[in-house]
């Protein structure tokens, strides 16, 4: 036993070399000559981060991009609560075939799935077609295009990305922690604040901080249920690269993204150590 | 073990090469027009030369770059946009074109450089669905501005390509021979008084799926698609008036390995038979001249070379030229 942990440092890290090197070679090597270019071409300076950061169409892109990531994962919240929670407490075959349901349209083709409400949500589609069949509206709904389309699109696909880490925290929730709540006078408001979020806390977190950060860098579904009005970063970074031929400001622009990233990856690691610690 | 895994890596690198030296690679944007190369281009290239096509996509210029400042180019023939192809070529991306080789003298003079040559030609053009508009049909490029006599979306090409600009400008009654240089702020002007209206469409197949939908009954479009709904037989208006010629280049990446095979590719691809069998089959317009001979006249008529009269070609070498300075422009405009 003591043996197998005093070699248990070094052998962990030799277990999880092919992983550091695959992430060297594909993702640290690329994203540091990414960041060179950055500053590097067209000529060498920061002009590229300057005129990212100073052009107000470009501080739109920012803003859409997180106003976008906020309101997706705020919507997702919302959802997969209550999802989660009655995942937890239905009988175990029921939340099982439930479960299964949940993960097959995660495994379904990101871009298939898109073009599948491309064709429900547009004014001809069939969402529309109900709404004025049973005389809810006159003129069709503009659904897709627009923000509504993209915040739709996204939180469906984003909803197992926050069920999944939901369920592992609420699961392990006893339910008479809940019981005696009850019993000493919550109300049931009361539980769910004072008692159920907090315990869910951490889930909440990590669930959150990850649809956010995948909602930070998203291209299909913005791009395709979304206007040109509602651009996003990874759009911007797409067309620099692929269309004007620009690495030096794509790059710029993949590197702002990537640092927000990590910042806020480091901020939930402090908070999240600390509500395990508690 | 770091010796064996390295002997490994070179052993499957070598077999790798050695199985590729007989091919080469050709990359396009996808959908039914490469289906169209492949089948009218690579494999009766293959079948004389012996030498095998990988078909590989989409097109992406950044790519091209990264591939041939790394010298580690895989695309020996890229299907790219004409201005595109320009510019590249003046920044030493692209190789030369060996005319030895390619016959350049039966070829359009308008889609032939040192640097690319002409892989079809297409006009944008105004289309709509007739389901939409039960009385007047739209007729002119100044109706698709005019959201009064038309309401309802308008679809457009997304990117920042030759097309729309040009449209609009003829759209507020520019004469096509004072086109260039484009007036921009005019342009956009025009564009802002039906940003509202606009949908953009990214690829062909989109474009087809608004039109046919009725998501947007009008818009500009790449004749070839319209002319595929058609053939699917669906009923689209199209009018050809000021119909605005693009075409995209062949052009082969610098530093490539199969620079003999790609030049051959080439000159099959840009021949009399390989043009007029991939017009047939895509509905864009050939690039050599002898190809209309070959043809069957109902099916040229459809074509855009069929429409020289009523038609304005927008000016590539202008294009190339101002590549970027359009391209930020328009994007930071879409953005507002």
């Amino acid at each position: 036993m003591l043996s197998a942990t005093s070699g248990g440092r070094g052998s962990g890290l030799g277990f999880a070399m092919p992983a550091i090197l695959l992430l060297l070679a594909f993702f640290v090597i690329p994203v540091a000559f990414l960041l060179m270019r950055s500053v590097t071409e067209p000529a060498p300076g920061l002009q590229n981060y300057a005129t990212l950061l100073g052009s107000t169409t470009y501080a739109k892109i920012f803003f859409n991009t997180f106003f976008v990531a906020g309101v997706v994962t705020a919507i997702t919240v919302l959802i997969a609560f209550p999802v989660a929670w009655a995942l937890a407490i239905m009988p175990a075959r029921w939340s099982a075939v439930i479960f299964a349901v949940i993960l097959l349209s995660m495994w379904t083709n990101l871009l298939a799935r898109t073009y599948a409400w491309m064709v429900l949500l547009q004014q001809t589609g069939l969402i529309n077609r109900m709404l004025k069949a049973i005389g809810l509206i006159d003129q069709p709904l503009q659904l897709t295009n627009n923000l509504i389309g993209v915040t739709i699109g996204m939180v469906y696909i984003m909803l197992p990305f926050m069920i999944l880490p939901l369920l592992g925290v609420i699961r392990k929730i006893d339910p008479a922690i809940l019981q005696a709540a009850a019993l000493c006078g919550a109300t049931r408001a009361q539980a769910l604040r004072r008692v159920l979020l907090p315990l869910a806390g951490p889930g909440l977190a990590s669930g959150g901080l990850m649809v956010f950060v995948m909602s930070l860098g998203y291209f299909v579904t913005p791009s395709l249920l979304g206007g040109t009005a509602n651009m996003m970063l990874a759009e911007l970074i797409a067309q620099q690269v692929q269309s004007l031929v620009n690495w030096g400001m794509g790059g710029a622009a993949a590197f702002v993204l990537l640092v927000v990233t990590l910042g806020l990856y480091a901020v939930q690691l402090r908070f999240f150590d600390q509500a395990e610690a508690r | 073990m770091k010796k064996t895994m390295f002997a490994l890596a070179v052993a499957s690198a070598l077999t790798a090469h050695a199985a590729m030296a007989e091919d080469m690679v050709f990359t396009s944007w996808g959908g039914t027009t490469q289906d169209a190369q492949a089948a009218n281009w690579a494999q009766p290239f293959t079948e004389k030369t012996g030498t095998g096509v990988m078909q590989d996509g989409p097109t992406d210029y950044g790519k091209i770059k990264a591939m041939v400042e790394a010298g580690a180019v895989t695309w020996d023939v890229v299907d790219a946009e004409f201005d595109w192809a320009l510019q590249a070529g003046k920044q030493g991306l692209l190789e030369p074109l060996d005319f030895t080789v390619i016959d350049k003298a039966k070829l359009d003079p308008r889609f032939v450089s040192d640097y690319a040559v002409g892989s079809f030609y297409y006009s944008f053009v105004l289309g709509w669905n007739p389901a939409n508009f039960s009385d007047a049909q739209p007729a002119t490029l100044a109706d698709l501005f005019d959201t009064t006599k038309f309401p309802g979306k308008r679809t457009f090409y997304k990117w920042s390509a030759p097309g729309v600009i040009e449209a609009a400008l003829l759209a507020d009654g520019v004469a096509p021979d004072a086109l260039y240089p484009l007036d921009l702020d005019r342009a956009f002007a025009k564009l802002d008084t039906i940003k509202s209206d606009i949908i953009w469409w990214e690829g062909g197949a989109q474009s087809q799926q608004l039109l046919a939908s009725g998501e947007a009954p009008i818009g500009f479009f790449w004749n070839g698609r319209l002319a595929a709904l058609q053939a699917d037989g669906m009923r689209v208006g199209i009018s050809w008036d000021q119909n605005i010629t693009a075409a995209d280049a062949l052009v082969v990446p610098k530093g490539t390995a199969h620079k003999d095979a790609a030049m051959k590719f080439i000159a099959q691809a840009t021949s009399a038979e390989g043009q007029a069998a991939f017009a047939a089959a895509t509905g864009y317009a050939p690039v050599n001249l002898g190809s209309a001979d070959l043809m069957d006249p109902a099916v040229r008529a459809t074509l855009p070379d069929a429409q020289t009269a009523v038609q304005v070609n927008a000016d590539m070498a202008y294009w190339a030229e101002h590549r970027d300075e359009i391209g930020n422009r328009w994007y930071a405009w879409q953005a507002q």
